[in-house]
């Protein structure tokens, strides 16, 4: 009986222990705008396709019902679609998976969604954006357009827009130089910042941690070495490195993560090599040695947590820098061709005859926003997760 | 009353933090009389240092504040002069001195710089090269060899009781009328604390200041004071003569508190040294006879006994000394040079040593915490260096360690009932997660704690609790050998008193062997069956505790019981 009564009160304990971590991120004003600023970016990023797009979202036609948006959506945007349906679920369902089992869910929805949906999915590959506003489209029964009416790259050629208008009713913070509507081409491009942010990040994290912490916790020789391959990707310049694989192997966001992650691991690897130098010798380190506890376990349970801080960070910078590096890549005109970026808006802003305040205001602002939106996430995350910071509401 | 140095009256000190205010000080009285000792003595957050420090107003103004009472220092009240007039009190007449030799000086200045800017502040007219001469004769003084070479000697050059002496020497270079001395020795070793104590005693009687000194030892107090208050929680419980506070403690506080000094714990169980040498091997059902055989096999040092627990021979654990280009090894730190012995099952034997010496060292080099240069440590027969990570792993289970620092021996990330619950599972305790707890919260209360700590964090609890929790998690993997390392010396004496009981009741009821590291000679002589004496890396003395400590035959183990204070040595 009083067993039960234990057993209960640690599944309330552990349950908590997360949400108490983000009770106490949630805490200052500051990171709630910060995340409310992320939130709205996820929202963008997933959504895109729904949100601003020349197409209906839903009509009826002679009393056939369709959904012309879903024909043109492509592998990637259900594969995002997938892990964000995955994640929403996961968070509402009341199943109390461990962090691993979270991420083995995600990735593996997202990666059958992807598989299935390259398979079933067969998007044309030309879209007539001119189309859409033939008879075909607008002399319907009903019809239920997206938010924002324009495609990111439906340059409006029928109806002959001026490009490069100020904010209007129409084009709510104005259009490009080829007539695209601004904030269509910076919704899609949040799809972009986001996930160039937190693909490359994660892969010089888990190579930056792997790394560092062997080096800390084996120290000597196998210090030594990790060093030496620390200062060799130290002095790889990575904007250069990615001008290099653009010229040969031409342009994929996919390259830049993966550049980006792989030259960046250093600063993780040696702020985690410096913590676990010192972890190693605490108490509680020598005790699990002592009990015998697997290295795996000391590594990530005993050392890793405690020695986190310094790194989330590192981390929220490393986003902003990853998205900082897209953008200098977009704006000096090596981005991707035609999907649009924040980067390559700024390009076109400053290459434009005249200075139109809405190219560079607009595109500057979210980029600005979101590096600074991580850093605030990373510090309040920093706090929260330190025990010894908890305030008296509480805890326990 | 023209002898009357100091003289405090009623007084409060008040700290703020956040919202609330802590009753540092509530209304303590005492008076210092010209060429007296006067000793604060009190268990940690007492308010001993605090009500010091309000005698030189060092506390920030913006958390600290004085509701009522005086400070009268030669007719002025220090806590409503005003700041210039207090700066001139401040070191030229009264002067303080703190715990941490390591940080309390200066660390880019050379001592005798440091001296000279003190004395050319509160003389004036003094010229460099007299302040050059009164500072060599303040460090001689303070008996530093060589001190006209070693003025412009840098901190980092010196030990801790050279700095210490250098501070010291500071405090005394302005010829004070009254020095604070805020646990000058806490952190000094016993032998260095013993000529330090000497050193101020011979220095009060030839200047005829007064001493105002903290402490939380009982033992120095007896060897220093003149009179002693007794603080608990901002008040002053008891004061008095020191004999007689001593010899006839009259407040209930004070009675708990001598109680629980280590040389009166082991004189309620009758095993102080030198009274009966039966009696100091009080060993558990399995018979007398094993233990007395396994005492003599440790006195000698060799394999004669019954089969030991643990064996170590010739071990030697050697730090290189890297320097160069290539980082080729020109030296070695020799921690560990060159000892054996064995360990009797179900004894306790305690290592005794300075710090440095190599004990801590030589405590995880069994535990094969720490690679062991050259030498063998056998457990039951099997040898367990060289062994391979996944054949030691079995031992592990086996022997257990317990920490110093209450701060860094848990994990604060985890809560109790991981920490003490993981190591079980890998060692395949209990059959699943719910006899795991139950094994948990077992061992929880055997060290009487309450069950329900399993759901906390190790920041939500004291120090001596911490220092409980990690006996428990070396105790749920039931192990036959436990290295306690120094587990006692960062609490306070009663707390201390608690945990030594808490040993000696487990050791009775499971067999236990224990590694006892220590330097507190006083621990020792209650604990523990058997010594060993270790100074720079070797083994010097060992033997029967009461052989060792009544009657110690090598010329360190001398030195070092005689620096020990003692209760007995009133002055």
């Amino acid at each position: 009986m009083t067993n039960k009564a234990q057993l209960s009160k640690a599944q309330v304990s552990r349950e908590s222990f997360g949400r108490m971590i983000w009770k106490r991120t949630l805490g200052g004003v500051g990171v709630k705008l910060a995340l409310t600023w992320v939130g709205i970016l996820v929202i963008a990023a997933v959504f895109a396709p729904f949100l601003a797009n020349s197409m209906p979202l839903i009509m009826s036609k002679d009393g056939e019902v369709s959904m012309p948006v879903l024909r043109y959506l492509d592998t990637e945007d259900a594969a995002v679609l997938a892990a964000f349906v995955t994640l929403i679920g996961l968070w509402l369902l009341p199943m109390h998976l461990k962090l691993r089992s979270w991420l083995m869910w995600i990735v593996g929805v997202t990666a059958a969604v992807a598989v299935l949906a390259s398979l079933m999915l067969k998007p044309p590959q030309l879209i007539i954006y001119d189309d859409f506003r033939t008879a075909a489209y607008t002399e319907v029964d009903w019809r239920l357009m997206p938010p924002i009416p324009y495609a990111p790259t439906d340059y409006l050629r029928d109806q002959r827009a001026l490009p490069l208008q100020a904010p209007s009713i129409q084009h709510w913070l104005g259009t490009e130089e080829n007539g695209g509507d601004v904030l269509s081409r910076m919704i899609h491009a949040s799809r972009i910042a986001l996930s160039i942010g937190i693909v490359a990040t994660s892969i010089a994290m888990v190579i930056g941690v792997i790394i560092g912490g062997f080096m800390g916790y084996f120290s000597g020789l196998v210090d030594m070495i990790g060093m030496r391959l620390v200062e060799v990707f130290e002095s790889i310049p990575t904007l250069f490195l990615l001008l290099t694989f653009v010229a040969f192997f031409g342009r994929s966001l996919y390259m830049m993560m993966i550049i980006i992650g792989v030259t960046s691991w250093s600063g993780y690897a040696r702020y985690i090599r410096a913590e676990f130098l010192k972890l190693r010798k605490q108490d509680y380190v020598q005790a699990a040695v002592a009990s015998g506890l697997p290295l795996r376990s000391i590594l990530f349970r005993h050392m890793l947590p405690n020695g986190v801080a310094p790194l989330l960070v590192a981390m929220s910078f490393g986003v902003a820098a990853a998205i900082l590096a897209e953008a200098t890549l977009s704006f000096l005109g090596l981005g991707l061709v035609d999907a649009p970026s924040w980067g390559q808006m700024l390009n076109q802003a400053v290459k434009s005859a005249t200075f139109n305040w809405w190219m560079a205001v607009f595109p500057g602002g979210a980029i600005f926003m979101t590096v600074f939106a991580y850093t605030l996430i990373g510090e309040a995350f920093r706090d929260a997760i330190d025990p010894t910071l908890a305030r008296a509401t509480g805890v326990n | 009353m023209s002898d009357l140095l100091l003289d405090v009256r009623d007084l409060h000190t008040y700290l703020r933090t956040g919202e609330e205010t802590i009753k540092a000080v509530d209304g303590i009285s005492y008076q210092i009389k010209r060429g007296e000792t006067f000793c604060l003595v009190g268990e940690s957050g007492s308010g001993k240092s605090i009500s010091a420090l309000s005698v030189m107003r060092l506390l920030p103004a913006a958390i600290a504040s004085h509701p009522a009472g005086e400070i009268v220092f030669q007719q002025e009240n220090l806590l409503t002069l005003p700041d210039a007039a207090l700066r001139r009190i401040r070191g030229s007449r009264i002067a303080m001195i703190f715990q941490e030799p390591m940080t309390s000086l200066n660390p880019v200045l050379s001592i005798g710089a440091q001296i000279m800017e003190a004395l050319q502040l509160h003389n004036p007219g003094l010229s460099t090269a007299e302040a050059e001469e009164r500072t060599i004769k303040a460090l001689e003084q303070v008996q530093l060899p060589n001190a006209r070479r070693r003025v412009r000697d840098f901190p980092h050059q010196l030990s801790g009781g050279q700095r210490q002496r250098v501070m010291i020497a500071m405090a005394l270079a302005c010829e004070p009328e009254l020095l604070i001395a805020d646990e000058p020795t806490t952190a000094l070793d016993v032998t260095v604390q013993a000529e330090i104590l000497r050193l101020m005693r011979e220095l009060q009687e030839s200047t005829g200041m007064s001493l105002l000194f903290i402490t939380h030892d009982f033992g120095v107090v007896a060897e220093m004071a003149h009179q002693v208050g007794v603080m608990q929680q901002g008040k002053l419980v008891e004061k008095g003569v020191t004999e007689q506070v001593l010899r006839q403690p009259q407040h209930a506080y004070t009675q708990q508190l001598l109680a629980a000094v280590p040389e009166n714990l082991a004189r309620q169980a009758g095993r102080i040294r030198g009274d009966n040498p039966s009696l100091t091997l009080p060993i558990s059902k399995e018979g007398t006879s094993t233990s007395a055989d396994s005492a003599l096999s440790l006195a000698r040092g060799d394999q004669a006994g019954v089969s030991p627990l643990i064996e170590v021979k010739n071990l030697k654990v050697w730090f290189p000394i890297k320097k160069g280009l290539f980082r080729h090894t020109v030296d070695h730190v020799k921690a560990v040079d060159d000892v054996s012995f064995e360990l009797p099952k179900g004894g306790i034997v305690a290592l005794v040593g300075e710090s440095g010496c190599g004990k801590t060292t030589l405590g995880r080099a069994i535990l094969q915490l720490e690679q062991p240069t050259s030498g063998s440590v056998k457990m039951r027969g099997t040898e367990l260096v060289g062994l391979s990570a996944k054949a030691l792993q079995p031992w592990r289970g086996r022997m257990q360690i317990a920490f110093q620092d209450p701060q860094s021996s848990l994990n604060p990330r985890l809560l109790v009932e991981t920490t003490l619950t993981e190591p079980m599972k890998v060692h395949d305790i209990g059959n699943n997660a719910e006899e795991r707890l139950e094994l948990a919260g077992d061992a929880l209360e055997r060290v009487q704690l309450k069950r329900d700590f399993l759901w906390r964090y190790p920041h939500e609890f004291s120090g001596g609790q911490r220092q409980r929790i990690g006996l428990a998690r070396a105790l749920v993997l039931n192990p036959a050998f436990i290295v306690c390392d120094e587990i006692t010396s960062a609490l306070d004496v009663s707390v201390q008193a608690e945990i030594l009981q808490l040993l000696l009741a487990i050791r009775a009821e499971r067999d236990l062997t224990l590694l006892f590291v220590t330097h507190n000679i006083g621990v020792v002589e209650y604990l523990s069956d058997w010594t060993m004496v270790m100074y720079q890396g070797k083994i010097v003395e060992r033997g029967p505790t009461a052989q060792v400590c009544g009657d110690p035959q090598d010329a360190y183990t001398q030195k070092l019981l005689a620096g020990v204070p003692r209760l007995d040595k009133v002055a």
